[in-house]
């Protein structure tokens, strides 16, 4: 070994503060409603856009999860001027990306390109965006690759786990639901498919966001051409189930026998996004387990050896959501993984943050923060979630000032309303064989399932 | 439709340190955030039979303490100074990488000198690390389908057992590791004449240079590694197998082709060909199966980018009923019409657009540049590439896309596999332990910290294939 330099014994102090300067975006409406938000940024030759609509898979009618999925898959596939590989071969001809996709609480259409082929992108992005066709040939071949792509999801131990919580956690809400079913694919016609569209991917339920080598003026114009006659509409809205109460805790065991590892889930109904108490459960989610440094990772894995990574998730989307921590470990310390998991529910619940640990979770979650914007992509997800959660026109600038504002107490009070272990769902996917002995002493109630999602009496 | 385009220019400085360390820095104001990637010339193509593995298990060690910095704490510094990081291998290299506010340059450098120069072992760290290293191979392999299937391909592809055997490693070889191993590999790989350090992000370059010269000038040069050896016949190991995949829901098979090593210009060329036939919607092999014959859910492909041989890999899962022989019959008539007529005007207009955006759109992130710059300068000595390759790449003709695809894949020495479901062997538990020297190359490099969930709704099991990283 080198010999000992003392200038390495401490801890090297930062160089001076060099400033971010964060973005303000412009903002503006068409005629039609179609809210636009522009970010001119000229230091390299690209241009990103996103077309972020407020409704998404929870506007799935109840009876065909996957619609929303289905008609943004197939909006790329023909339009009333272009066939499907018409389309794919002049995006991919001019080096551009342009695709359409779903989640749980919103819709988006993104294209991205060198800023030379700006005109050429907008006008494809507004061809797939307001006349797609859905032809009967299309969505046939959808439907059926779409069931082979189900058979593969269900090998998948995330998946089946996912697809458990979600069913516990959510009951009848819409968030239940994770994907299409053959029965749904079945149910998808042409005409159910035209006027999902029609009515959902309207101007007035939209915002456009644009980030990169733009001039704003210029666009308006280039916007006002391809989107301006797009009629508005009715703007989508649906009435919600309540989520289920959870009176006691209870197992959840999907049974893959010969599985390698057990994927444990521990989950509680939490808050939505427009919470006031998002900002101390993203701190109690950074110190919990958000990465590498936190709780739950340090002792799973650094002190203990299960897994290769153990984390919670906060999933807080638009009406409702969930707190999660998740580990894939292996068969033989599924019930020693249980333990930990609760040992640090409730230590989170009981003892008070350090503060050390508030000081380093927040100095985190700033410092990521100009990371997080450094490319158009991190910019516009950033957009996209202020827009689409109605969150204040200024959070990219009082991001960092809501996260120092977290004290200890407010953590302390958040675990307590939401991390509730007594009335926690165990979801486990695994060997029941081999893990149901393992798992009693955590949960009074045990409920078997197979890897097609049905219940079944027992493990075997 | 082509237009003119010009790439902007990424700056660069470098220089060598006395003790044979080799620097880039990549000064760039656009964000005030640093990325600073080290990449040591060691991987698993400097593995030996029965010592599979190691490298891979090495980078975990790497997190594990060092003179003044104890267990996992890396993590912590890096964290709770509002940083990102992480550690990959591949058969090329390991790689370390952080990115942190750029007033956060100091602690980077302090924490990748500290390990370099001093780096502890210990026979608990080793035992943890081991089983933190087998959860991953359980849980990215050996409970996935398919993919100790993919890692089979790479024993049919490459003779020598450098370039067969996989990153991961075998459970045994894991088992085999010894501190005087570990200790031993060290030594020998995390030289800083065996390194290249980058920094790239909102830095000033003699600031960035005093700080890298005090925290790595000290640290003693070492004999040069032994050398490598990755020669290979023409010939791959074995033209045709069937792996038998307890957890496949439905049948799949691939294709496997050994080609030159990276950057020459039938590699090159090659690349631009495997773009052609299964990148993207209009891709020739995804609009004739997927599209045309409706015969496939799914194709994928990809290079697997080595400084020896390399490889070129496609994967299919057929329809159900289809029959994978006429597939790839259909897949080989495909590759001989495009090693005949070679690409057409549009096609070609299609990959200068794509290499320039690709090109460009990377460069937005300074640990995208860190790594290429780094890259560049560990298998090239020349990081200036970074900025010049794609020049090499836009003079390639259609000509030699067509006669390079005559050369390397229009031939029988290629591998089939075909993988098929085999739930029965799921009752045999504990899985039956994989036969020695066992199935090879991860889907992605094996990384020292797994992506956290970001989104409770899973993504679409698309088959993971392996890449380069």
């Amino acid at each position: 070994m080198t010999p000992t330099e003392t200038f390495r014994h401490e801890l090297p102090a930062p160089l001076a503060l060099r400033p971010l300067s964060i973005p303000r975006p412009f903002t503006t409406k068409l005629a039609n409603g179609l809210q636009v938000v522009t970010v001119e940024d000229k230091h390299l030759p690209l241009v990103s856009f996103r077309l972020a609509f407020r409704s998404g898979d929870a506007n799935d009618p109840a009876d065909v999860p996957g619609l929303s999925d289905m008609m943004t898959h197939l909006m790329n596939e023909g339009t009333e001027t272009r066939t499907s590989k018409q389309i794919a071969e002049e995006v991919e001809r001019i080096g551009a990306t342009l695709m359409a996709g779903s989640g749980s609480d919103f819709t988006t259409v993104a294209a991205s390109a060198l800023s030379i082929y700006t005109n050429e992108i907008l006008e494809l992005m507004a061809d797939i965006t307001l006349r797609p066709l859905f032809p009967q040939n299309e969505i046939d071949l959808a439907r059926e690759n779409t069931k082979q792509l189900l058979i593969q999801q269900r090998a998948q131990p995330t998946f089946l786990a996912s697809e458990r919580v979600a069913k516990v956690i959510f009951g009848d809400h819409p968030y239940s639901r994770v994907s299409a079913t053959p029965e749904s694919l079945d149910a998808m016609t042409h005409e159910g498919l035209k006027s999902f569209h029609d009515s959902t991917m309207i101007p007035n339920n939209a915002v456009m966001i644009a980030v990169g080598d733009i001039e704003t003026a210029k666009l308006l114009d280039q916007l006002n051409e391809l989107f301006g006659k797009w009629q508005a509409g009715g703007a989508p809205t649906i009435n919600f189930p309540e989520i289920p109460m959870h009176a006691a805790r209870a197992a959840y065991l999907v049974d893959r026998p010969g599985s390698e590892q057990s994927n444990i889930v521990v989950a509680n109904p939490a808050i939505a996004r427009t919470s006031p108490d998002y900002f101390p459960m993203l701190l109690m989610h950074t110190i919990l387990g958000a990465n590498a440094s936190s709780r739950l990772f340090m002792n799973l894995r650094e002190e203990k050896g299960y897994t290769y990574g153990a984390y919670s998730s906060l999933d807080a989307r638009r009406v409702s959501g969930s707190f999660r921590v998740t580990a894939e470990v292996r068969t033989p310390v599924t019930g020693a993984s249980l333990k930990e998991f609760f040992f640090e529910l409730d230590r989170i619940r009981n003892e008070a943050v350090s503060e050390k640990e508030l000081a380093d979770a927040k100095s985190y979650l700033t410092g990521v923060f100009p990371i997080r914007i450094e490319t158009q992509e991190g910019l516009i997800e950033q957009i996209v979630s202020i827009r689409m959660f109605d969150l204040s026109d200024d959070y990219l600038h009082t991001y960092r000032d809501h996260v120092n504002a977290v004290t200890a107490d407010d953590i302390q009070r958040v675990a307590r309303l939401y991390v509730t272990p007594d009335k926690a769902a165990i979801v486990i996917v695994g060997d029941a064989r081999t893990i149901t002995e393992q798992v009693k002493p955590y949960s009074n109630s045990i409920e078997f399932y197979d890897t097609e999602g049905r219940r079944k009496a027992v493990g075997e | 439709m082509q237009k003119p385009f010009q790439l902007p220019e990424t700056s660069i400085q470098q220089f060598t340190l006395n003790n044979g360390l080799r620097v880039i820095l990549n000064e760039d104001h656009s964000v005030p955030v640093v990325s600073v990637a080290v990449y040591y010339d060691v991987g698993s193509r400097n593995e030996r039979q029965g010592r599979t593995g190691f490298a891979h298990l090495f980078e975990h060690m790497m997190f594990q303490g060092s003179e003044n910095v104890p267990k996992a704490a890396h993590f912590q510094y890096i964290s709770n100074a509002g940083g990102t990081m992480n550690g990959t291998t591949s058969s090329e290299r390991t790689n370390y990488f952080e990115t942190l506010p750029a007033n956060q340059l100091p602690l980077a450098l302090w924490l990748e000198s500290d390990r370099m120069r001093s780096l502890k072992v210990t026979q608990e760290n080793l035992d943890n690390q081991r089983e933190a290293v087998k959860e991953e191979k359980r849980l990215r392999y050996d409970n996935q389908p398919y993919v100790n299937g993919f890692l089979r391909l790479f024993e049919m592809c490459f003779q020598n057992p450098a370039n067969a055997h996989s990153t991961i490693g075998s459970m045994e070889d894991l088992d085999a590791a010894t501190v005087e191993d570990i200790r031993e590999f060290f030594r020998i790989y995390y030289a800083p004449n065996n390194a290249v350090i980058s920094v790239a992000g909102d830095l000033d370059p003699a600031e960035a240079r005093t700080l890298i010269e005090k925290y790595f000038n000290t640290i003693p040069r070492q004999p040069e590694p032994p050398p490598v050896d990755v020669g290979e016949p023409k010939e791959v190991a074995q033209r045709q197998d069937v792996f038998r995949d307890k957890l496949a829901p439905v049948p799949a098979f691939a294709l496997g082709w050994k080609i030159p090593a990276r950057r020459t210009p039938d590699y090159c060329a090659l690349a631009l060909a495997s773009h052609l036939l299964f990148e993207g919607e209009s891709a020739r092999l995804y609009q004739k199966l997927v599209k045309g014959e409706e015969s496939v859910v799914q194709i994928q492909g990809g290079i697997d980018e080595r400084r020896g041989p390399s490889g070129l890999l496609i994967v299919v899962i057929p329809k159900p009923d289809r029959d994978g022989a006429q597939i790839r019959d259909t897949i080989i008539d495909e590759v001989t019409l495009l090693a005949t007529i070679g690409p057409t005007e549009e096609e070609m207009e299609k990959l200068r657009n794509n290499l320039c955006n690709e090109a460009v759109r990377g460069r937005q992130s300074s640990l995208f540049r860190a790594q290429g710059l780094a890259e560049f300068a560990l298998y090239d000595g020349n990081p200036e590439l970074f900025n010049t390759d794609l020049l090499n790449y836009l003079k390639i003709t259609a000509t030699e896309i067509r006669d390079a695809v005559a050369r390397y894949l229009v031939t029988d020495n290629r591998v089939f596999l075909d993988i098929v479901p085999a739930p029965e062997e799921m009752k045999g538990v504990p899985a039956a332990p994989l036969p020695p020297g066992e199935p090879s190359k991860p889907a992605a490099p094996p990384a020292q910290v797994p992506p956290p969930p970001t989104d409770p709704v899973p993504v679409e099991p698309i088959v993971e294939l392996a890449q380069e990283s």
